[in-house]
């Protein structure tokens, strides 16, 4: 049993036990079955059998109702009888019992003689057979059913020379061909059963409704006599064997083999064959060689190939044994039966070919359902599915072939035609499992090839390896995946105050709300200072894996702080993994030194790929000691980002870009720079927002709403996979997404609002709200807000009148970001309804102190009469500083929005 | 001797008794009856096409709904030979919940049944709602668990507490009722007392409607959903096909109910009637005059200028879109004949898309309809009851006095009633020519034998006797499963249907296998269309 809970079978890997049985009695000529129980039964199981043999299926119901189940369905059985012997003719009928039948307590076999008893013409054959679906699989009512006929039917024991073959479910074709090589060994035998033209049949023939192929009866009788009986099924219950009821009743000796399935099996059986006095086919011999000069040629191919390998125990059995033997691993191999036998003898047969190429991992699973395969699958890291069918959704999920080679296939044709036995199945079934290896490897061999030599990109195997572990470092890095940001912390280090370009929507002085700036609200470092600031923060915060570069100018623009801080790190720390982020203007200058200071991630802003975009945007550049402006500023801006984003995924550094989408500018020019950055090697794009900076030439446009975002997001999607996480951080940000503790762990109290004029004397406190998730720091978005801290201050003091709960807010959602923006008419609207509710939340207060604002909340809350600050600082500092700054200068400093 | 008595002559006392009331041929001008015996008792032993309750339930009404984990109670049998089988196709809503591709059991044991289920299925939800985070879980049952008594209602109760999930069980045991039709209805009450009107976010549209009884084979549904969509039509939702509980919650909210498969679903329509006053209105979406006449009434139903208006141009631009198409399809197909045996609806909506194609119907017949489906809305009073559907529960449904709405004024009403099918269905047999035959219930032997009498050229029905037509040289096309095709609703499914059609009957292996009355002296053939003589 595997480790599945096991009172839910998601997706089953088995069938029914009715279905065996009439499936087995397909093979016995002149023969009809009927269900007792509920049509249903017959319904689907003729629905299924009829699509995977693509083959006419009938079997007919008892077709009890609500009454049945109360009175008995005694009568239903006998007019079902009286009806299909009338219609059809039968020689033989097979009455199976059904789920319902059993619960209920029919004894078919007490109502068939009662029946026979009363019809002394009758001259058909009626078979009974117990079979619930809830007692077994199709497996086991396959050979209950042949038990079945062989226990009910009546025996001529009379002695003979010929030999019982009895197997269990093969295909049409399958048994065809055991059949041919039966009759070239020139061995008197009995094939039971025989589907070869019940469910293959030709078109030419008129049709006839009564199956005319199959086993006759007196061949059956006469089995009681026999030689031997040769049970091609390993793992059959000896209470369901019918080789050994044979043997049993009547003396007949049994040979159980295994089915013929691959070369050892094959061999054993001929050889089973040869020492009963069968003569082997000459051809079988030179079939034999064919398929080991197959086995020869196919070796380079299958030797790739790790098999999942599911279906009924003997043909699992079969299969695997053929894969390793031809050394392709099976690392799974899984029943749906409940066959407690199979596990041991499955590993024995796996281990030796699994060590022998070194493989750890390999799962053998009894009684399993698809969810239990599909996650072995994964985890043993199978590349070939070899079952039914019902794979194939793993298949798809897994992007793994499958090949279809047992019942049921539903979704190809030719079921009726699977070949699996002997020589020239094994052959087959070798070429269609190295050919499906081939076609996977064919279709992903430049892809493989090219990221394990040369990282995803043309450039050195160095390269190709840093990409390998700086793209595995991603999994850490809150920025890069969404999981990360939950448990995985940062920190930015402020060492790189200047900037060489100058973009419309920011305003030097002040926090850069676009591109992660802190203006001067902060201090900046010196290298040295960083490297205690990341030191004392990794201290006590153990979760701390990122240390990154974002400013507040550009890291390239200050190389030389941003190296020295690097290298001071790198020298304590080999692991924390290295980000930065850069306007990209100097890259081509020091991209190759980038990688040598081992920093695995950098993003890069690229709003346009146009330089006719990018004039629109960028005012000026200054590169080399020149000072370029318009058009010319930004081709070369844009050239130096491109060929620096190319030069760093060539070197394996995993880039992210960012856009900062502007309404009227580039909106409909970002698909452009997506589909360009994501040619140069570019892995995940960061489509923002702009938001207007007061004093910024930008400071009027308006912003794109949030409908039009996503939509844009989602159409860059299929280019590019988008970052929706993103928080738009500070350049000194530490610890998790979200959460920023840059105040707390700050050495010194930064010297941004210190400068206030002095309070201009005592006046009435002011109610103030503090958008803030810690309660210490100013440190949300006003729209984002969950709650307002509300205070009251007079500019000398501020005291914390209530946490105040924005109507509506769910706790922990906040709208962050991390999760797809709404799209239909009625989300938006609730989405507009989110600021209509933190409006109201803070109508009573006279100021509001957010760590960023939106334009239209900050023009709805300015006509209400309400002054609004944009800071990041601890709360009592930020409400006394605003408070003052309300109070004493009319004309309020343009940091504030 | 007709066809009918030809069939009926091979069958002995007892069982021509059963059948001749399920045989009409129509002689309306002669006075003949058009009165047909349906939904009783299929006769054992002659390999009935019918399913069971189970089928009705979870593979039809239930199984397509896609963020509901459906665990089938019961043995591994019922569970896996209802996966995935029906073509009911469904993506994923915006909660990226779609269960459509999965199967879930208890795969009950041996000891299951015989010291109960319960505790297995409690546990199965627990895993479910563990693994796959559903906001609801259906309970089906299959025939055993009726038998032992596990109290599956009890579970889904305690289950709902438990996880704070909506948890609803359908007593669908394979046994109860006479074919998948009980099924339907099980699984209409339990939507009906669970589901829907447990949501009341209005859809905030002008024309909002429900579309009842599409299933989205081989995406049906989202065709009409085209359409529908371009005319303004506001869509609140879809049962089942490419349903969700979500949608289906609030569907108490549109303006109107659009019938499609009126034999399994017309409860649901009814009983909203009852509850919030909506109106329904019988439609099809299969065939240019049916979609166009079902796309008028609704216009004209909701009486506004603009949108009838903006019906009659998307109708124009439909048409010329696959005018051509049809046409020539159409010259290929002219004078051909056909035979439909589908479940309780499609064998009567094809035939208009039939009509189109200039394709004949000689015989059509219902798997599991009730006289209603072949005679009209107005014979419901006229069935009698018998044992069998009086096992299936007949929900008393209250008017809700909160939502209750008025829609149209009793003289609108009326005089809608005498122009559109407004809560009613003609049924099948009125839109059949005389010398046609209707059958119900139509079984393996029957098949065949009116296939050698009335030799259509194609046969419509499903995967069982799909291969025994075709042994005989017919062409058989699959009106459930649309044979790995589809759509077949609405003006681009029409194409399809039509290019399907002549592929079929184009394909170069028919000219090389004779059908059997080409090969035998057709003595029996005598009463078969004079075309294939």
């Amino acid at each position: 049993m595997s480790s599945r809970i096991v009172n839910l079978n998601v997706n089953p890997c088995k069938m029914c036990m009715p279905l065996g049985v009439v499936n087995a009695f397909y093979g016995v000529a002149g023969c009809i079955c009927l269900l007792h129980g509920s049509q249903g039964c017959s319904t689907y199981i003729r629905r299924h059998m009829a699509t995977h043999y693509n083959e006419p299926v009938d079997i007919a119901s008892s077709s009890l109702t609500e009454e049945g189940t109360v009175f008995g369905g005694e009568g239903n059985l006998i007019r079902g009888l009286d009806n299909l012997i009338a219609l059809y003719h039968p020689e033989v009928v097979a009455v199976a019992t059904t789920c319902l039948a059993e619960t209920i307590g029919e004894d078919v076999r007490a109502i068939v003689r009662d029946y026979l008893a009363g019809r002394p013409d009758c001259r058909v054959k009626i078979i009974t057979v117990n079979s619930a679906g809830y007692s077994g699989t199709r497996y086991e009512g396959w050979f209950r059913a042949l038990r079945a006929l062989l226990e009910q039917t009546d025996a001529d024991a009379s002695a003979h020379a010929g030999v019982n073959v009895v197997t269990g479910p093969l295909s049409p074709a399958d048994t065809r061909a055991l059949k041919r090589l039966l009759r070239g060994t020139g061995l008197d035998f009995t094939l039971l059963p025989d589907i070869s033209d019940n469910l293959d049949g030709g078109c030419g023939a008129p049709y006839s409704r009564l199956p005319a192929g199959g086993t006759p009866l007196a061949a059956i009788a006469r089995m009681a006599g026999a030689r031997a009986t040769l049970e091609a099924a390993t793992f059959v219950p000896e209470e369901a064997s019918p080789g050994r009821l044979l043997e049993e009743k009547f003396g007949v000796p049994l040979f159980r083999l295994n089915m013929p399935v691959g070369l050892r099996d094959t061999d054993a059986f001929l050889a089973a064959l040869e020492e009963l006095g069968g003569s082997i086919p000459a051809e079988e011999r030179e079939e034999r060689a064919r398929y080991l000069d197959a086995m020869v040629d196919a070796h380079k191919h299958v030797a790739l190939g790790r098999a999942a390998v599911f279906g009924e125990p003997d043909l699992v059995y079969g299969l695997t044994r053929l894969c390793c033997e031809n050394g392709l691993v099976p690392v799974v191999a899984a029943t749906g039966a409940d066959c407690p036998a199979l596990k041991a003898v499955l590993e024995e047969e796996i281990r030796p070919v699994a060590e022998n190429l070194m493989l750890q991992r390999f799962s053998v699973l009894n009684f399993a359902d698809f969810d239990d395969i599909e996650a072995a699958v994964a985890a043993n890291g199978a590349n070939l599915l070899i079952g039914s069918s019902d794979g194939r959704r793993a298949a798809h999920r897994r992007n793994i072939p499958l090949v279809r080679c047992a019942f049921p296939v539903h979704d190809h044709l030719g079921g009726q035609r699977i070949r699996v036995l002997g020589y020239a199945g094994a052959m087959r079934l070798l070429d269609e499992f190295s050919n499906a290896l081939i076609s996977n490897l064919e279709a992903s061999f430049r892809k493989t090839i090219r990221d394990r030599c040369f990282g995803g990109r043309e450039g050195s195997a160095a390269a190709g390896k840093a990409a390998g572990s700086n793209r595995a470092r991603s999994a850490t890095h809150p920025c890069f995946s969404e999981a990360a940001g939950h448990s995985f912390a940062r920190i930015h280090l402020p060492v790189a105050p200047d900037c060489n370009i100058t973009c419309n929507y920011c305003v030097r002085a002040f926090d850069c709300p676009n591109e992660s700036r802190p203006g001067v609200t902060s201090r900046v470092l010196t290298p040295d200072e960083a490297l205690e600031r990341f030191l004392r923060v990794r201290e006590s915060m153990p979760s701390l894996r990122v240390a990154g570069i974002a400013g507040p100018g550009d890291a390239l623009a200050n190389f030389e702080a941003t190296a020295e801080t690097l290298r001071l790190i790198r020298r304590e720390d080999p692991e924390v993994t290295f980000c930065l982020s850069t306007n990209g203007l100097l890259l081509p200058l020091h991209a190759a030194r980038l990688a040598e200071l081992s920093v695995s991630h950098v993003t890069i802003t690229i709003n346009a790929v146009d330089p006719v975009v990018g004039a629109r945007i960028y005012s000026q550049a200054a590169y080399m000691g020149m000072r370029f402006r318009g058009e010319a500023a930004a081709a070369m801006l844009l050239s130096n980002q491109l060929a620096g984003l190319k030069m760093l995924t060539d070197l394996g550094v995993v880039c992210k870009v960012n856009i900062v989408l502007i309404k009227g500018v580039n909106d409909t020019h970002v698909e452009d720079v997506v589909r360009k950055v994501k040619t140069l090697g570019a892995s995940i794009a960061n489509i923002m927002q702009m938001i207007p900076v007061r004093g910024s030439a930008f400071e009027h446009m308006p912003m794109v709403d949030n409908k039009t975002h996503e939509a844009l997001r989602g159409r860059c999607e299929s280019i590019l996979p988008q970052m929706r996480h993103c928080r738009q951080c500070r350049a000194d940000a530490v610890g998790l997404l979200g959460e920023d503790q840059s105040i707390r762990l700050r050495e010194a109290a930064p010297a941004a609002l210190s400068s206030v004029p002095a309070a201009p004397g005592v006046e009435s406190p002011v109610k103030v709200a503090v958008a803030s998730r810690s309660g210490v720091v100013v440190d949300q978005h006003f729209g984002f807000a969950e709650q307002f801290y509300i205070y009251e201050s007079d500019g000398l003091s501020a005291r914390l009148l209530e946490a105040r709960r924005v109507a509506g807010k769910n706790a922990g959602c906040g709208g962050c970001g991390n999760r797809p923006l709404p799209e239909g008419p009625e989300e938006v609207e609730a989405g507009g309804g989110k600021i209509v509710r933190a409006l109201e939340a803070v109508a009573d207060c006279g100021v509001v102190v957010a760590m960023r604002i939106g334009d239209s909340p900050s023009r709805q809350l300015a006509q209400k009469g309400i002054s609004v600050f944009s800071t990041y600082d601890s709360i009592d500092k930020a409400v006394k500083d605003a408070v003052l700054r309300c109070r004493g200068a009319a004309a309020a400093d343009s940091r504030f929005l | 001797m007709d066809a009918k008595s030809e069939v009926l002559s091979r069958y002995n006392a007892k069982v021509f008794k059963s059948r001749k009331d399920h045989i009409l041929r129509l002689s309306r001008s002669e006075g003949g009856s058009a009165e047909i015996a349906a939904n009783s008792r299929a006769v054992p032993g002659i390999m009935t096409n019918r399913g069971c309750c189970y089928a009705g339930c979870k593979g039809v009404v239930v199984g397509p709904i896609r963020d509901a984990v459906t665990i089938t109670h019961g043995p591994i049998g019922c569970g896996f030979y209802s996966w995935g089988t029906r073509r009911n196709k469904a993506r994923a809503g915006e909660d990226g919940k779609n269960f459509i591709q999965y199967c879930f059991s208890t795969d009950m044991q041996e000891a299951d049944i015989v010291f109960g289920g319960d505790k297995k299925l409690r546990q199965a939800i627990r895993e479910a709602v563990e693994i796959f985070h559903p906001k609801t879980v259906f309970i089906c049952s299959t025939c055993p668990v009726g038998l032992i008594g596990d109290d599956i209602h009890a579970v889904a109760a305690e289950a709902e507490k438990e996880f704070g999930i909506t948890c609803a069980a359908f007593s669908c045991e394979g046994y109860k009722g006479v074919s998948q039709s009980g099924g339907h209805h099980i699984a209409n009450n339990g939507l009906m007392k669970r589901i829907i009107g447990s949501n009341d976010t209005p859809p905030d549209a002008k024309f909002a409607i429900n579309l009842l009884g599409e299933y989205n084979i081989g995406g049906d549904g989202w065709e009409v959903e085209r359409i529908l969509k371009r005319i303004g039509y506001k869509i609140v939702s879809i049962f089942t096909g490419n349903g969700s509980i979500e949608e289906i919650s609030r569907s108490h909210l549109a303006g109107l109910n659009l019938v499609q498969c009126h034999r399994s679903i017309n409860y649901v329509a009814e009983m909203m009637k009852s509850a919030y006053g909506m109106d329904w209105l019988k439609v099809n979406f299969i065939g240019m005059d049916a979609i166009c006449g079902s796309l008028r009434d609704m216009a004209e139903y909701f009486d506004d200028g603009a949108l009838k208006l903006r019906t009659e141009e998307v109708i124009a631009e439909e048409l010329a879109a696959v005018a051509e198409d049809m046409a020539f399809f159409r010259s290929r197909l002219e004078g051909k004949t056909a035979a439909l045996f589908v479940g309780g609806s499609r064998s009567h909506h094809y035939q208009s898309l039939l009509r189109d194609l200039g394709v004949r119907t000689v015989l059509a017949g219902y798997e599991f309809a009730h006289r209603d489906d072949y005679e009209g809305r107005e014979v419901i009073p006229d069935i009698k009851e018998d044992a069998d559907n009086k096992n299936i529960e007949q929900l008393e449904v209250e008017r809700d006095p909160k939502r209750y709405r008025v829609f149209l004024s009793p003289e609108r009403y009326a005089e809608l009633k005498g122009r559109m099918e407004l809560e009613s269905y003609a049924g099948m047999i009125r839109d059949m020519p005389d010398g046609s035959y209707v059958v119900d219930d139509l079984n393996h032997f029957e098949t065949e034998a009116f296939t050698a009498l009335l030799r259509p050229d194609i046969f419509f029905s499903g995967i069982k006797d799909k291969y025994v037509l075709q042994k005989g040289g017919t062409l058989s096309r699959q009106l459930h499963s649309y044979d790995y095709s589809g759509p077949y609703a609405g003006f681009r499914g029409a194409v399809l249907f039509g290019r399907d059609l002549v592929m079929g009957l184009q394909a170069p292996a028919w000219r090389l296998v004779t059908p059997p009355w080409k090969r035998q002296p057709a003595e029996t053939a005598a009463q078969g269309d004079a075309t294939h003589a």
